[in-house]
């Protein structure tokens, strides 16, 4: 048999009651640094999904002159896509996409979903669901946030209907890793570089990050360099603005990182990519430290990691150290 | 009704950094209380949860209507995650692989032995807790929260009345129905095991 304890039954009070809940439901507090951590990566995913919303841009005069930018579209868009059209070809595949499908409608099928590593190709229309990142066949990555619609008109061209990317050609492609960007306001062309475009309605904002943009809006030719951002509204004007290549409005962008490989790499290549992908500069406290960047070779793998994440854990098996200097990566040997 | 919340997520989703300061500040703490006491799983499982809410949240913002308060949207998701985490837990192998760093690193955490432990103690504590938590769960959802809003959480009546959309009587009325309600079933639980007990005496 089993005795009743005198805690069990009718016999609990009001008292006891809530003595059972206030010890059961107390909860101990977060640790602050996980509490961060989460932080930062909602934040990332806050960042990307509403890029496309960021920062709205007001004209008193939209109807009228979205009317004339839209006849204006068309007569560029019907010169720049009189050629005929041909058989598809790889425009890049898909390297990571963090949320939902990319949904494309194509000229053979229609609206079906894709996912990592299924190839894009000329035709091809897509809705990016979610942040998603495409490697391209000809060099270099595009990275599209969440519910951004793109058109692969060739392999040199795509047009941004509506939504955020940013186009990553590094100098070393050259020329023949050239990507043209038709948007509501004029077709980009860039010198080796990476830049951000927006495109809101008939409004379109470019930012450049590294090298140089030329933006034919039909009547004029606007040239950028990194640090510059463009804004074109829908009565054509097109003002310049400076801005900072590093911080918190580039973060989507970081977000959508491609993988680097870091095994059997040099410590210096990998510092370069970090500060690069971070739109930021590299220096070193010393001569010393650059040697040791250049002679440390790596090992194992940061895959899945965002650049700067990734850099303290580096770093950590090494002998040097980093600090975050405003536009500068600073690397250092301890003291 | 929930004007303030639907105005914070309007804000969000204009990309106003100060709203996501606020929106992160009030519910990821209490998110992780939340499935904290709902599930009792460890703290890393409980943070993977807590985070997936909040970024299938920020992802889905315009999905928030205002028909409930805003942390009452986010419980129902982070309901989903924990019933998604159970599910794939069943799905999983019974054994971790020491291959994968985060299981070392989780794995020899857990054989920190805490000081001054008690056993005997430590599993009356448990079997204590788990009587409580049990009963909680088996109470509508609505008994629930409100419970843990004044428990656990510490808000006032007043407070736990704009969580749930009510006024303050109906909040009191509210809270002492579901005092109640959780009595009854705690008690349910006790002459429960109590009777499982007996069979064996």
């Amino acid at each position: 048999m089993t005795e009743r304890h005198s805690g069990d039954g009718e016999e609990r009070s009001d008292a006891e009651v809530d003595s059972a809940l206030t010890d059961a439901l107390r909860t101990r507090p977060m640790d602050p640094r996980a509490l961060a951590r989460m932080r930062e990566a909602v934040a990332h995913e806050w960042r990307a999904s509403v890029a496309t919303e960021h920062r709205p841009l007001r004209s008193r005069r939209w109807l009228w002159t979205s009317l004339a930018a839209a006849v204006a579209i068309s007569t560029l868009t019907l010169g720049w896509f009189a050629w005929p059209v041909t058989a598809p070809v790889s425009f890049g595949s898909i390297a990571r996409s963090e949320t939902g499908d990319v949904e494309v409608r194509s000229a053979l099928v229609l609206h079906h979903a894709l996912h990592a590593g299924d190839v894009l190709r000329t035709g091809d229309k897509f809705t990016a669901q979610g942040p998603t990142l495409v490697a391209l066949s000809s060099g270099g990555t595009l990275r599209i946030a969440g519910n951004s619609v793109v058109e692969i008109t060739s392999a040199t061209e795509i047009r941004l209907e509506r939504g955020m990317i940013y186009v990553d050609k590094p100098p070393a492609l050259g020329g023949s890793g050239r990507l043209r960007v038709l948007t509501q306001a004029g077709l980009l062309e860039h010198l080796g570089t990476a830049f951000e475009v927006l495109s809101e309605g008939q409004k379109v904002r470019v930012r450049v990050r590294e090298g140089r943009i030329r933006m034919h809006t039909g009547s004029s030719d606007v040239v950028a360099d990194a640090g510059t951002e463009l804004l074109a509204t829908p009565d054509r004007e097109v003002s310049q603005h400076p801005i900072p290549t590093y911080g918190g409005d580039w973060l989507w962008v970081a977000a959508l990182t491609p993988d680097y490989d870091i095994e059997g790499q040099a410590l210096l290549g990998y510092l370069q990519w970090v500060t690069r992908e971070l739109g930021q500069r590299l220096e070193f406290a010393d001569a010393h430290a650059r040697e040791v960047a250049e002679r440390t070779i790596l090992h194992g793998t940061v895959r899945g990691r965002a650049p700067l994440d990734s850099l303290a854990n580096v770093l950590a098996t090494t002998t040097l150290a980093y600090e975050l200097r405003g536009d500068t990566i600073w690397i250092q040997s301890p003291p | 009704m929930y004007e303030s919340d639907r105005a914070l997520v309007a804000r969000m989703g204009a990309g106003e950094q100060r709203a996501f300061e606020e929106f992160f500040q009030a519910s990821a703490p209490r998110l992780v209380a939340y499935a904290s006491r709902r599930s009792g799983l460890d703290v890393a499982s409980v943070e993977d949860i807590v985070q997936n809410t909040l970024i299938k949240a920020v992802r889905n913002l315009a999905g928030y209507r205002g028909e409930a308060s805003l942390l009452t949207w986010l419980t129902q998701i982070c309901r989903h995650e924990l019933a998604d985490f159970s599910r794939k837990a069943a799905r999983r192998p019974g054994h971790d692989s020491l291959d994968e760093p985060d299981v070392v690193l989780r794995l020899s955490q857990q054989l920190l032995a805490p000081t001054q432990f008690e056993p005997a103690a430590a599993a009356d504590a448990e079997s204590y807790r788990g009587a409580v938590i049990r009963a909680l769960n088996s109470l509508p959802e609505r008994y629930a929260l409100a419970l843990e809003a004044k428990y656990g959480d510490g808000l006032s009546v007043d407070e736990i009345a704009h969580l749930l959309g009510l006024t303050s009587i109906a909040a009191q009325s509210l809270l002492a129905r579901a005092r109640e309600a959780f009595r009854e079933r705690w008690l349910e639980d006790s002459d429960d095991r109590l009777n499982g007990i007996a069979q064996y005496d």
